[in-house]
């Protein structure tokens, strides 16, 4: 029984300070810009303008895109979990041969996206792919062009986005008792029947929860109808971009923005009642831990282990390729024709020839390490408060908190330049535009709603009466927070630094406004590198750098989440062993002991690469 | 309340300002970029890629002038400055075409400065009303071909055949975005022939049907993949580059570039050069538009880069195949003032209804 | 030592416990019973500072305590699921509140060593993380990290109930024995009657938020103070009027003729009792379920289902369907 009431709220002086200081926060960086861009674009000479309104409702071309970007997302609800739980439970539901290895395949997802996977992918399978020829010199009837248009956005949109399910549903699967799979095979309930009946069920707010990220993605999608699309299915969101870089347009830019942001919050409400219906994380009293379940029958054994390597296969392609594709002259890639002595070393060449590679390197490093650990360190507290204290006021700031999921990130990047280019009091009469700080509070701005939707997630999963426990002996609330609750979420926590460090490391639409001149970040110095009229490496030099940039990101994944999954693995691969001392077996232990707690923490961290994605406007 | 609240409250207090209080401090790094008049001079340029960057600063930095130089594309890079204009973290850009400068006049971004050079170039190919930014390089906006697979005989004499011919149908690209500088010359150069007051947004509806005819007909461009590369593997035969990227196009993909030339011109685009309006290192940034805009320094990168300089003393150090190719090709007759004041909307509409 | 005085507490629009007085002595143990959803919890949650009443006062030692934090009513709390730090190693738990003190490392060691020898946990079990101990175990860990401070007060919600029967009554003891040791008083939330009479000097019946009763365990089983006493604690027979009728007319005058009546299944005699006052009456056996040191048996008699609890001395089993006399002395029956 929570008190949430106001005065118990305004009690607590940690939770005063964190309030206050979100308050300014929310007013300075989120409201005042953004209000002040969206009231002159909407509101020209103080009068409201319909102009961007009637300018949608009359471009047919618009509301197409858009119809194919809600399309998009709602094919990818469907899609995304068709696959992601084959793999879910291929990795860690089935006894398949060789899951460890098909989890590596399948997470390849994690560590690269964006313009390099769809063209990874139109490499095998578009019009001049290789796999496209291979199959057109047996049957040259076969249409050239079959890989593209809905079909191929949503192929490959729907590899790119499981891995959400990979990680999150994983662990929550693992979280499931194996008591009740037992007793549903004592009652002669067949695999399929526990799966349907019993697994699944257990799985299904989690389900819930992956399937509205997913449909996020979907909103937003950017780069994969761009190169797969074809001219039947564009979606909305390369219009969004077009047009939140001209000033006449910005009302158009911000009006679709706002309309997918609707869609946006319509989910995030939906996600807010799963979450106080209770069941999301609570079901913590594991008795026995999960056993994988060999498929009795032949065939379908057979079948399962066909499909799952095939998928390992489509997963492991486009990955593979890219990492040859470094070592290509970018004529052979572009024309298709790829010879031994096509391979060379120099794209590599030039991108370490470059004056000062590494220094772009460095600072997307320093920038997205700070923001990453910044923004994580402030959510901890405000997950904290707005876990525990619900009212009008925390909802609001939640809600506002959730703004850079609506704006694109281009929008809120101008909107912070043109409000901090004058000395504001609200920041103690400073002036940002042009500091180095301007871009960092760009970045801990974009990551929050991520980072505080995640925290959330895992504070909830933390049982009340821990807190309790250590307030009645004594602990203030900082102390609590710290050698408590810290602790528990504290692989959450350093799971969404991980991810949210990786998205930002190659960011270009917040930095392209906002980088210090001399302080160049990754994204511009690869969009440098491979812009420029006679600059035709630019792919292979895409390539080099996506090279570069997965081996940091997995270095990253493998820190924090990696080396969790394989001992959480260990774990578990000893099934016969009680979890408890001697008398443990019989003794159902209903608390939530650190295996559930942590694994828990581990699932929900997990949700990857894709919820950045959500934002309208972003990738892949 | 007692000691440990206040404890407790100071400590939260420090850790979740972290993330705040840090932002109100000004960097040192800032100062550096804001403040004094001396230092590194940052120069905004477009047109630093294919090595241009590097050499530019290198020669500056011989001529005794420290540059850092920040690269953007077009429209990006004009937006920023627009964006900063308050507090301007740049000293100097160049580059961008007529229309964006034209737009950053207009936001009163950049300031205007007779440069030393002035008398050696074509005011007209500037800001002859206001003398605000000076030209630099000149291009032209072409349709090009691989004269090997389609005989220079065979190619269509008017640009306008390629959606009026049936035969043409989707063998030409059309590169679709029109956030970029090249996209937007060509509607540019498509809607200048059809300028109508009475039009909708100041065009006729015959110069509409040919956007529309024009996107309709044509291939759009492929997201990662050069017009070339699509050219050598048959996907299409024309397409539009500017000049200056010819040379080491047909160098790579071993084409022998042909290039339409119609009766009315084809769109030149005249990189400017300008001192942004406030910066502290006025003095310096004036300093490095007399010595890049000079015709010594244009000569060097013309040879380097293959541009046509606007600097007439310089062009005699240009490349003859490109002073021979820009000669050949009558300049179109735009009018950028009114175009940079269209050209949103103009793309708007584009953007809404004629695009495939 | 605690005194509840016209608490209140709301949540919301909804009252809780609608006006709560109590009065619990030094050293006692004393127990909170009720069905769940009865206001136990929340009484117990206000007197540890958790909830905050709407109205009224606590008194600790005499002093007014509902304004304090919770730190500082010196109470020590075993929750229900114990709420171990799952973070945290066996000892580093038991010495999580002196570490909150500084206490320095030394009396911490010695302190905690000190009560995990109270409570029966070996140096080998400290060392170990939560999760490795049994449920049994856990228990004592978290007895051991609320009784480590000292505290005047023992908080007990609802400790025994994840634990399973056998073991239950096991540590029902030694809960009472280690109470009984230290003098702490100490207050029990429970649902399970049975833990209530076994383990409390004093009990205080709850139902929807206000005390029915309070009293001794004798004094609540066997004069239940109200209806809802007499059918939640202990089990009982309801009899019918005919029934009561036919008690009215030979030697039970004094009871009322229209108050419901209950009468406890162990107060149903088969044989005349060795001494007091007993009625007669007969009736029919209808089964008997065996349960080792007694038999329940269900008897008809009068329009009435009795059952009685009848110990297993020797005396033949009677069989269903057989006539039985029943002896009951009328002064037993508890009428409301």
């Amino acid at each position: 029984m929570r008190n949430s009431s106001w005065r118990a709220m305004l009690r607590s002086p940690l939770v005063v300070v964190v309030l206050v200081v979100l308050v300014w926060f929310v007013a300075t960086f989120l409201v005042l810009p953004n209000a002040t861009l969206l009231i002159s674009t909407f509101f020209p000479d103080g009068k409201i303008s319909f102009r961007a309104l009637e300018k949608l409702v009359s471009s047919e071309r618009a509301l197409n895109s858009l119809w194919h970007s809600f399309a998009l997302a709602a094919t990818l609800a469907v899609t995304v979990n068709v696959v992601g739980i084959f793999i879910v439970l291929v990795t860690d539901y089935f006894k398949i041969r060789g899951s460890r290895v098909l989890w590596l395949g399948y997470a390849t997802t994690l560590i690269y996206g964006g313009i390099v996977l769809a063209a990874g992918y139109n490499f095998i399978y578009g019009k001049y792919g290789f796999i496209t020829n291979a199959v057109r010199n047996v049957f040259p009837d076969i249409d050239p062009n079959w890989f593209s248009g809905y079909f191929a956005v949503v192929v490959v949109m729907t590899l790119a986005t499981t891995t959400n399910h990979m990680l999150f549903l994983g662990s929550s699967l693992a979280k499931i008792d194996y008591q009740t799979i037992e007793a549903a095979r004592n009652m002669g309930a067949s695999t399929w029947r526990i799966l349907w009946r019993i697994v699944l069920p257990a799985l299904r707010p989690m389900i819930f929860a992956v399937t509205v990220l997913t449909f996020l993605t979907g909103l937003g999608a950017l780069t994969a109808p761009l190169v797969l699309g074809g001219t039947d299915f564009q979606t909305i969101a390369p219009m969004i971009l077009t047009f939140s870089k001209s000033s006449g347009s910005r009302d158009l830019a911000a009006l679709l923005a706002i309309i997918l942001g609707l869609a946006t919050i319509v989910l995030l409400a939906m996600m807010n009642r799963v979450e106080k219906s209770g069941t999301y994380f609570s079901v913590a009293k594991v008795a026995t831990p999960l056993q994988k379940q060999p498929i009795r029958n032949p065939v379908a054994n057979v079948l399962v282990h066909v499909v799952a390597y095939m998928l390992f296969v489509i997963y492991a392609l486009p990955v593979l390729l890219i990492v040859l594709f470094s070592f290509l002259e970018a004529n052979a890639i572009s024309t298709g024709t790829i010879t031994w002595d096509a391979f060379t070393l120099a794209n590599y060449a030039t991108v370490f020839g470059t004056p000062a590679v590494l220094k772009p390197f460095v600072v997307s490093v320093v920038y997205s390490a700070l923001a990453s650990l910044i923004v994580v360190l402030g959510m901890l507290f405000v997950a904290r408060v707005f876990q525990k204290h619900r009212n009008p006021m925390t909802s609001l700031l939640e809600y506002l908190l959730h703004i850079p999921w609506i704006l694109p990130t281009i929008l809120i990047a101008l909107a912070l330049v043109m409000t901090f280019d004058r000395p504001n009091p609200l920041i103690g009469g400073q002036v940002l535009t042009g500091t180095t700080m301007l871009l960092l509070v760009a970045y801990v701005i974009i990551k929050i709603p991520f980072t505080l939707r995640l925290l959330k997630a895992a504070f909830a999963s933390v049982p009340e009466s821990l807190e309790d426990a250590a307030r009645i002996l004594g602990a203030g609330p900082l102390f609590t927070l710290r050698t408590v609750l810290v602790p528990l979420v504290l692989p959450t926590a350093a799971a969404i630094t991980a991810l949210n460090f990786n998205s930002l490391l190659d960011d270009y639409d917040a930095a392209v406004f906002l980088y210090h001149p001399l302080y160049e970040p990754l994204g511009l110095a690869i969009r440098a590198s491979t812009e420029g009229e006679n600059n035709l490496d630019a792919m292979s030099i895409t390539f080099v750098y996506t090279v570069l940039l997965m081996i940091i990101m997995g270095f990253t994944m493998w820190l924090v989440y990696g080396r969790g999954g394989a001992s959480r693995r260990r774990r578990r691969s000893r099934p016969g062993r009680p979890r408890g001392g001697a008398g443990a077996a019989a003794v159902p232990v209903p608390m939530p002991v650190p295996v559930p707690v942590a694994a828990a923490a581990v699932t929900v961290a997990a949700v990857p690469a894709a919820v950045p994605a959500a934002a309208p406007g972003s990738q892949p | 309340m007692h000691k440990r609240t206040f404890k407790t409250a100071s400590v939260a207090t420090l850790i979740l300002s972290t993330m705040v209080l840090a932002s109100c401090a000004s960097a040192d790094a800032g100062s550096e970029a804001g403040g004094d008049a001396d230092g590194t001079l940052i120069v905004y340029t477009n047109s630093n890629g294919d090595g241009r960057g590097e050499w530019v600063t290198a020669q500056a930095k011989e001529a005794g002038i420290d540059i850092e130089i920040v690269g953007l594309g077009g429209a990006d890079l004009a937006n920023r400055i627009v964006a900063e204009k308050n507090n301007p973290v740049g000293d100097v850009v160049f580059g961008l075409n007529n229309m964006f400068f034209e737009t950053l006049k207009d936001e009163e971004a950049v300031s205007a400065y007779e440069p030393s050079w002035s008398a050696e170039v074509d005011q007209e190919s500037g800001d002859p009303k206001d003398g605000v930014f000076w030209p630099l390089v000149e291009q032209a906006i072409v349709t090009v071909y691989d004269t090997n697979k389609i005989p220079a005989a065979d190619a269509p004499t008017e640009v306008a055949d390629l959606w009026e011919d049936s035969a043409y149908e989707a063998r030409y690209e059309v590169n679709t975005a029109l956030g970029q500088a090249t996209p937007q010359l060509v509607l540019a150069g498509l809607l200048a022939p059809y300028l109508d007051e009475d039009g909708d947004l100041g065009v006729s509806d015959k110069g509409w049907d040919q956007v529309q005819e024009y996107y309709a007909h044509g291939s759009p461009a492929e997201e990662g993949t050069d017009l070339y590369a699509r050219m050598a593997r048959g996907d299409v035969d024309f397409g539009v580059l500017p000049s200056s990227g010819i040379t080491s196009r047909d160098a790579e993909y071993g084409t022998t570039t042909g290039v339409i030339s119609p009766a009315d011109g084809v769109p030149y685009v005249t990189e400017q050069i300008a001192v942004i309006a406030g910066t502290p290192r006025e003095a310096a940034a004036e300093k490095f538009i007399d010595w890049f805009g000079s015709a010594e320094t244009q000569g060097a990168f013309a040879a380097e880069f293959a541009s046509y300089p606007v600097n007439e003393k310089a062009r005699a150090e240009a490349l003859p195949e490109v002073v021979e190719l820009i000669e050949s090709l009558p300049k179109q007759d735009i009018d950028y003032a009114l175009t940079r004041e269209n050209i949103g909307s103009w793309v708007e509409k584009t953007e809404l209804e004629y695009l495939p | 030592m605690i005194r509840f005085e016209n608490i209140e507490v709301t949540f919301g629009e909804q009252v809780a416990i609608p006006q709560l007085n109590l009065q619990v002595e030094q050293g006692e143990f004393f127990t909170l019973l009720g069905p769940s959803g009865c206001g136990k919890t929340t009484a117990l949650r206000t007197l540890a500072g958790f909830i905050e009443p709407s109205a009224g006062e606590i008194y600790i030692d005499g002093k007014a305590a509902s304004k304090l934090p919770s730190e500082k009513r010196s109470v020590g709390m075993v929750f229900q699921n114990y709420a171990l730090f799952p973070s945290m190693s066996v000892r580093e738990n038991i010495a999580f509140g002196l570490k909150v003190r500084k206490t320095g490392k030394v009396e911490t060691d010695r302190l905690v060593d000190e009560i995990a020898a109270q409570v029966e946990l070996t140096p080998e079990q400290l060392a170990k993380n939560v999760s490795e101990l049994s449920g049994g175990q856990q228990q004592r860990v978290a007895i051991a990290r609320a009784l480590v401070l000292k505290p005047r007060i023992l908080l007990l919600d609802e400790p025994l109930s994840n634990l399973d029967a056998k073991l239950r009554v096991q540590l029902r003891e030694q809960l009472k024995n280690l109470q009984r040791e230290l003098g702490i008083t100490t207050v029990y939330v429970t649902h399970d009657q049975e833990e209530a009479l076994t383990m409390s000097d004093r009990i205080a019946v709850f139902n929807h938020g206000v005390v029915e009763q309070v009293g001794t365990p004798e004094e609540i089983y066997n004069r239940s103070a109200t209806e809802f006493v007499a059918t939640f604690v202990g089990a009982t027979n309801r009899l019918s009027g005919e029934f009561l009728q036919h008690l009215r007319g030979s030697g039970g005058e004094f009871l009322a003729a229209e108050k419901s009546s209950y009468l406890r299944l162990e107060k149903v005699g088969l044989q005349p009792p060795a001494r007091g006052a007993s009625i007669r009456l007969d009736g029919v056996i209808a089964d008997r379920v065996y349960q080792g040191s007694h038999s329940t048996y269900t008897i008809d008699s009068n329009g009435s289902r009795l059952r009685a609890l009848v110990p297993e001395n020797g005396a033949l089993p009677l069989a269903p369907g057989a006539k039985a006399q029943l002896y009951i002395d009328p002064s037993s029956i508890l009428q409301y």
